[in-house]
């Protein structure tokens, strides 16, 4: 074995069984010791099975691995890997063994019969590396998704591993979630010398790496830098993959005959852009403006939220107040983006929408409270929706939420029926119980065809049969099912792949032209927003810090990164762009960015005009 | 729906009973609900009493909290009282009426057996209210230490414990997140017969049981991917600490053994005229 690599694989095949295909297939590469690896791939690619390989966890069918010099072929060899390869996985929760801090990340050092001692200092030491030593004696539960990943990596690494696997740890969590997770993840890198193989969906992840690896249908296509692996872009997209905003970007503004380098990073491409622009001469200069959104109103199905307030668990010790007073108004007919990190109250916000949670006033026991003397009218939580009174206990809930469809996050996990046909018509049996059989199927078919799956091939199929993108579908065609007026969904696209996402904001927005009005969408994906929303609302700590239109909110980064949001990228290079006296007003879309980009490099943008 | 069932009672505070070594909390309820059960007249029970009592004030649970376990068990508590009181037969009569006869002796009886129960439930309160699920494992676990010699696993047992506590908190979100979802497309849990609620359950239990089984096998791969392998090699970072303070309840304990012994078997001297007031039979 060379010094200079930690893992070695040759001609490595795998398939799972009664799967026909290989998992992984003819795979030869090496990682280099101390390096920082990504690869990425599409679901399904063999990216995961990879990572189970290198640590023993899988045997290949066919093949050699060496880790360390040591042979995985020979299963004995697994135990001794497992102390050196450590994998993060996907979900912090599934991989927790104990109800407090410190007796999870021992769990690894216990199991390898490491003295007491040794075992605090580890602890220290691994907490520490993850920024989390102030949470020692707490309880996972109560922290949020990027502090639970973290924990995660301190598990992995009290064993002191040498390398870092992390199979798709950041997938679930939110940008800050992600941003801690891969910090830390660079620092161990940098700064311990672990070596760290870095699984992603995400192609700014993947961009932070030395190398990255591209894999396909379990195989490895492309190696090279981040910089060389997205000079491709074209061949990407064959391997279902999307290219990250910034070469979209480069690609649309390169066409339009700007000389543009291949750049990773906002700041670059901003330098780039003005450098296009002063070798023409132009120095500052302004697009034209664009022209927000506007829905004619008042509108029928209009929803206004007033002074909402909402507390969990109140009269316990652990009551904390999830909304704070909040007042909304979303117009019918909008694509409304609800924005916000894990904990800032959106979830709760929704579901107040369809009376998952009823107001106080819409319960059946309430009564008015009388008001002492002296003391403040208590104030009161109102929400319409439509004609809807949501605070009136008279208030039909149940054609409300028939009315105000609602897809949970994760929508595929609430599969429960024999067959997807009755899967997608137990909602409609419960709002309406008088259909006939052929009214019912004639719904069933017509949601599941919007939901772009063959109705024939599909409806006698178990729904756990499906793959994941399909159930998803499925999931969203079960409440689809009663042609709801309004349609609100938690993080729709969370989980899936770049391909996946693309294809399911294209489903939604076929919805929203066909099928349902209005429709919310929840995420913390700020580029998402920006790019299909009309209209969006942050919400911080229980109150709706802005709604507007996604530019309007996003021309205030430094206010949105304060409360510790991201903003899409091409606001990021505007706000730089804006720094050298180049305005360029765009709705943050990729499309229109580029567009007006140009327009103030041909010299006809606003400027020109006035 | 789950929302109000707040898992386990623990109490969130410092005190000297929160800090107390969960083995000596244990084996003290043990003894504590061995004694009541022993003590054969009320001087005895208020030794007892007295213990539980300045038990709760060291731990610095409001009393409404430990009240609010015994009314869980209110109803056992007055259903006992009263049965007790119609069909304890004894020598002083007290009220005749129709074929129901109350004695002096079904009085005593039944309050002595009430205040039993409360004291006992009392106690039980609070071991859960001052003591975590985890430690209460741990307690356990060190508990059952001796059995490995007969190769009872122990350690499997503990890891089987404390990973259902882990997941608990868990499964329980994910049940509300599942019965809103439900809820979202039509699903009525609250109204029609017993059927229809049990079949209305189908929904939940599907997707909570896929879910249990799909975390499961993460969890496996995870621990797997952690290097674990049994409980040969293994070492354990935690240990119990026995210290003062669990010294001093030890004593505390013991002297409670020693006074209700005595007060069992020397308890008719102290005031004779009215003993037979005061012990049951």
């Amino acid at each position: 074995m060379s010094e200079e690599f930690i893992i070695e694989c040759e001609n490595v095949k795998f398939s799972y069984p009664e799967s026909p295909t290989f998992a992984v297939n003819n795979v030869s590469f090496a990682v280099k010791k101390g390096e920082f690896l990504s690869i990425i791939g599409h679901n399904g690619s063999g990216k995961s099975t990879l990572s189970r390989l290198f640590n023993g966890l899988l045997e290949p069918d066919d093949g050699k691995i060496k880790v360390l010099g040591m042979d995985l072929a020979e299963g004995r060899n697994a135990l001794e890997v497992r102390k050196h390869v450590g994998i993060v996985f996907q979900n912090p929760d599934n991989q927790m063994v104990a109800s407090i801090v410190e007796d999870d990340v021992a769990f690894g050092p216990e199991n390898v019969g490491i003295e007491r001692e040794e075992i605090g200092r580890r602890i220290d030491w691994a907490l520490k590396a993850v920024g989390m030593e102030k949470y020692r004696n707490s309880t996972p539960t109560r922290l949020s998704g990027g502090q639970k990943q973290r924990i995660a990596v301190a598990g992995v690494l009290a064993v002191k591993p040498d390398v870092l696997i992390l199979d798709e740890s950041t997938a679930m969590l939110d940008p800050k979630g992600r941003t801690e997770v891969i910090e830390v993840v660079r620092r161990l890198n940098k700064e311990e010398g672990i070596t760290v193989i870095l699984i992603t969906h995400f192609m700014e992840e993947a961009l932070l790496a030395d190398r990255t690896v591209v894999m396909n249908k379990g195989e490895i296509v492309l190696t090279g830098t981040p910089a060389e692996i997205f000079e491709n872009g074209g061949l990407l997209e064959t391997f279902n993959l999307s290219l990250p905003r910034i070469s979209v970007i480069s690609n649309a503004l390169r066409d339009g005959g700007m000389s543009i380098n291949n750049v990773l990073y906002p700041d670059e491409l901003a330098q780039e852009i003005l450098k296009n622009l002063s070798n023409r001469g132009i120095c500052g200069g302004q697009s034209s403006p664009y022209a927000p959104f506007k829905l004619n109103s008042p509108h029928e199905w209009d929803i206004d939220i007033k002074d909402l307030t909402y507390t969990y668990s109140k009269k316990s010790p652990f009551a904390t107040k999830a909304l704070n007073g909040v007042n909304l108004h979303i117009d019918d007919g909008a694509f409304f983006g609800v924005i916000g990190h894990t904990g800032s109250g959106k979830s709760t916000l929704i579901q107040h929408l369809n009376a998952l949670i009823k107001l106080p006033t819409a319960e059946k026991k309430y009564r008015k409270k009388k008001v002492k003397k002296g003391q403040p009218e208590p104030v009161i939580s109102r929400i319409s929706v439509g004609q809807f009174e949501l605070s009136n206990k008279k208030c039909d809930f149940k054609a409300l939420r028939a009315s105000v469809g609602m897809v949970f996050q994760y929508p595929e996990y609430q599969l429960f029926a024999e067959t997807v046909f009755k899967d997608v018509a137990f909602g409609l049996k419960n709002f309406n119980k008088n259909l006939s059989d052929d009214e019912i199927a004639q719904a069933v078919e017509d949601s599941i065809k919007i939901v772009g799956l063959d109705y024939y091939e599909i409806k006698d199929k178990s729904p756990f049969d499906l793959s994941g993108g399909q159930k998803r579908r499925v999931a969203i065609a079960g409440v689809l099912v009663t042609k709801p007026h309004i349609l609100i969904l938690d993080e729709p696209a969370a989980g899936l792949d770049p391909k996946g996402k693309n294809e399911i904001m294209e489903l939604l927005h076929k919805i929203h032209r066909e099928w349902c009005k209005t429709v919310i969408i929840v995420s913390h994906d700020m580029d998402e927003i920006a790019d299909n929303c009309t209209q969006a609302a942050v919400i911080s700590e229980g109150k709706v810090f802005a709604c507007d239109a996604p530019a309007k909110i996003f021309s205030r980064a430094d206010e949105l990164k304060a409360l510790g949001l991201d903003i899409p990228l091409t606001a990021k290079v505007s706000a730089k762009l804006a720094e050298s006296g180049v305005i360029i007003d765009s709705d943050c879309t990729v499309e229109d960015f580029s567009r007006k980009v140009l327009e103030v490099f041909n010299g006809n943008g606003g400027e020109a005009n006035a | 729906m789950l929302n109000d069932v707040a898992f386990g009672q623990y109490y969130p505070t410092q005190s000297f009973m929160h800090r107390l070594d969960p083995r000596i909390k244990i084996l003290a309820l043990i003894s504590i609900i061995v004694l009541l059960f022993c003590a054969s007249n009320f001087y005895s029970l208020a030794l007892c009493a007295i213990v539980v009592i300045a038990a709760i004030a060291s731990s610095r649970v409001p009393f409404k909290s430990v009240l609010r376990s015994v009314k869980a068990v209110m109803f056992i508590l007055i259903f006992t009282a009263v049965l007790n009181l119609f069909f304890h037969k004894g020598s002083m009569l007290l009220v005749e009426w129709w074929i129901i006869k109350i004695y002096l002796e079904g009085v005593i009886f039944s309050a002595f057996f009430v205040l039993r129960l409360f004291f006992i439930v009392m106690a039980s309160a609070i071991l859960t209210l001052t003591t975590t699920p985890v430690s209460l494992t741990d307690g356990i676990e060190s508990l059952l230490k001796p059995l490995t010699f007969i190769k009872f696993p122990v350690h499997e047992l503990a890891l089987i414990m404390s990973i259902a506590l882990r997941f608990i908190p868990t499964l329980i979100d994910e049940t509300n997140r599942i019965i809103a979802a439900q809820k979202a497309r039509g699903a009525d849990f609250e109204s029609g017969n017993i059927f229809k609620r049990i079949k209305a359950i189908v929904p939940i239990l599907i997707p909570l049981l896929i879910s249990a089984f799909r975390r499961a096998d993460e969890l496996g791969d995870a621990m797997d991917a952690r290097c674990y392998s049994g409980s040969k090699t293994r070492t354990k970072y935690k240990k119990l600490k026995f210290g003062v303070r669990d010294l001093v309840a030890l004593i505390v304990i013991a002297a409670l053994i020693a006074g209700v012994v005595l007060f069992n078997i020397y308890g008719e001297q102290i005031c004779p005229e009215i003993y037979q007031y005061l012990r049951i039979r």
